[in-house]
């Protein structure tokens, strides 16, 4: 574990080497009540993961103000519950198991933006990243990344996923009812037919061609 | 200043929804309740508020002399023949738009909350520099826009510079809604309208021939004791703004012919 000046740092370990929780009391107790950011590594939080090892944190007087992490599920979550997030990097989580801390670079912009709001008839939110959009996307907005375009809401309006020519590049939304979907340089228009409801749909390049199908779990791995 | 002055735009995005007809008719139902309304005409470039109200020919001084000190305020306000409760404030020439400044506007209404309970500003149609001017007199909003797809996405757009603008809270007025299409699904339905916007309802108005009477005469429907499906809706939104808890009407079972409230009679048991 690392202390910095102002803020100190509780790095959970990698997934290989121990289960998380189980090494919290231990780290719990070189914790100081200062502020503290929290690196997950690879670790797939969910909200009630990271509510609950906040209310550890809180009882121990220790505040989490940051959270960081591999994986964008845990960004995601982090970011539901309000948290500054940061994605980083996969560097050996997978493959190799690494024990060196990997400090992220401060002059890489982060690959994530998150924007909490719904964007209105008019509205642009572009990215250079991938970006995560916790609202709508209105009929006559437009959302556009140079990675992933994520919409945890209805996307009514028009979206541009990799758009500096990333075919890889995948736009998924709670609800999928776009005006116009474009991936790279694939242009498709919206399903005419409602699609079916509680069904989160994702749109990716396949064969030149845009499809949309249900979206899987995979996509936040991948 | 009077603490509970409510200054409120009523805008639209969209030209020809209704926002002037709804600030001469809101204005008179307020009035008619008893609270010191005025109307403010934001729109400099084509206005006819004062028509609405039939008040063209009692027009003195606009507020252009008052914002160049060439008369005071209640010189330029102009009193309504029947509802002394409510006073309109005219705009000036049209030409007096290349002048105008949101600080402008601002001092006109800081001036008007001082006297009135309520401040209805009659904004201009599109986002220009007179919407500009006017967003920046107004604490609150009510945007008023048709159950058609271009007036939404006009009003969305316009809902998202009121919040850039910090302007709240925003309530929504359904215009011209025609029950018998809605059923038909010829028309988006009310609950279309408010899952794009995300607004409360503060009033639904039916699609009324008396609005168009009432223009070309110069009297609102509210000024009279008319039963009209609008004026009554009218007069719904002037109660609702005051506190008054009254139920929207269901567009379902509005306006609906002698036979069909017949054959609804017949099929419902009665013992």
């Amino acid at each position: 574990m690392e202390v910095s000046d102002e803020i100190q740092r509780l790095t959970l370990p990698w997934c290989r080497e121990a289960h998380w929780w189980d090494s919290l009391p231990a780290k719990l107790n070189q914790l100081e009540p200062r502020p503290t950011e929290l690196d997950c590594r690879d670790w797939r939080l969910g909200c009630r993961d990271l509510q609950q090892l906040s209310e550890l944190l809180e009882k121990t007087g220790v505040t989490l103000t940051r959270i960081h992490a591999n994986f964008r599920e845990t960004i995601v979550s982090a970011a539901a519950l309000g948290y500054q997030s940061y994605l980083e990097p996969q560097q050996g989580s997978h493959t190799k198991v690494t024990s060196t801390d990997t400090q992220p670079n401060p002059n890489t912009p982060p690959r994530l933006l998150f924007h909490e709001g719904t964007l209105r008839s008019g509205d642009h939110l572009s990215a250079e990243g991938d970006v995560l959009l916790l609202g709508d996307v209105n009929p006559g907005a437009r959302i556009s990344a140079g990675g992933d375009v994520m919409v945890w809401g209805r996307l009514r309006g028009v979206a541009h996923a990799g758009q500096d020519g990333d075919t890889q590049a995948k736009i998924v939304a709670l609800q999928l009812r776009p005006l116009q979907l474009r991936i790279a340089d694939a242009v498709a228009r919206g399903p005419e037919d409602q699609p079916q409801p509680g069904l989160a749909e994702e749109a990716r390049i396949e064969g030149g061609t845009i499809m949309i199908e249900p979206a899987r779990a995979k996509t936040f791995n991948s | 200043m009077a603490p509970t002055t409510r200054t409120i735009l009523i805008c639209s995005g969209k030209g020809g929804v209704g926002k002037t007809t709804l600030t001469a008719n809101l204005g008179i139902a307020l009035a008619r309740l008893g609270v010191n309304t005025v109307v403010l005409d934001a729109d400099f470039g084509l206005r006819n508020l004062d028509l609405l109200l039939g008040l063209e020919n009692r027009i003195v001084y606009t507020a252009q002399e008052v914002l160049a000190e060439n008369c005071r305020l209640d010189q330029a306000l102009v009193k309504h023949k029947q509802e002394p409760n409510l006073s309109l404030l005219p705009a000036g020439n049209p030409r007096m738009l290349e002048w105008l400044k949101p600080e402008d506007m601002q001092r006109i209404a800081t001036m008007l909350a001082e006297q009135f309970n309520y401040v209805l500003i009659d904004c201009p149609a599109g986002i220009e520099d007179g919407f500009k001017n006017a967003v920046a007199a107004a604490k609150e909003a009510i945007v008023i826009t048709t159950p058609e797809v271009s007036a939404v996405r006009d009003a969305d757009r316009v809902i998202g510079l009121l919040n850039t603008h910090g302007v709240k809270p925003i309530q929504l007025v359904l215009n011209r809604v025609r029950p018998k299409m809605m059923a038909n699904q010829e028309m988006l339905a009310a609950d279309d309208v408010t899952d794009i916007l995300a607004l409360p309802l503060l009033g639904l108005v039916l699609e009324d021939e008396q609005v168009i009477v009432s223009t070309n005469r110069g009297e609102p429907l509210t000024l009279s004791n008319s039963k009209t499906p609008a004026a009554r809706a009218y007069s719904n939104i002037a109660r609702r703004l005051q506190g008054e808890d009254i139920p929207l009407i269901d567009p379902a079972k509005e306006g609906l012919g002698l036979r069909d409230k017949m054959w609804r009679l017949m099929q419902t048991k009665i013992f």
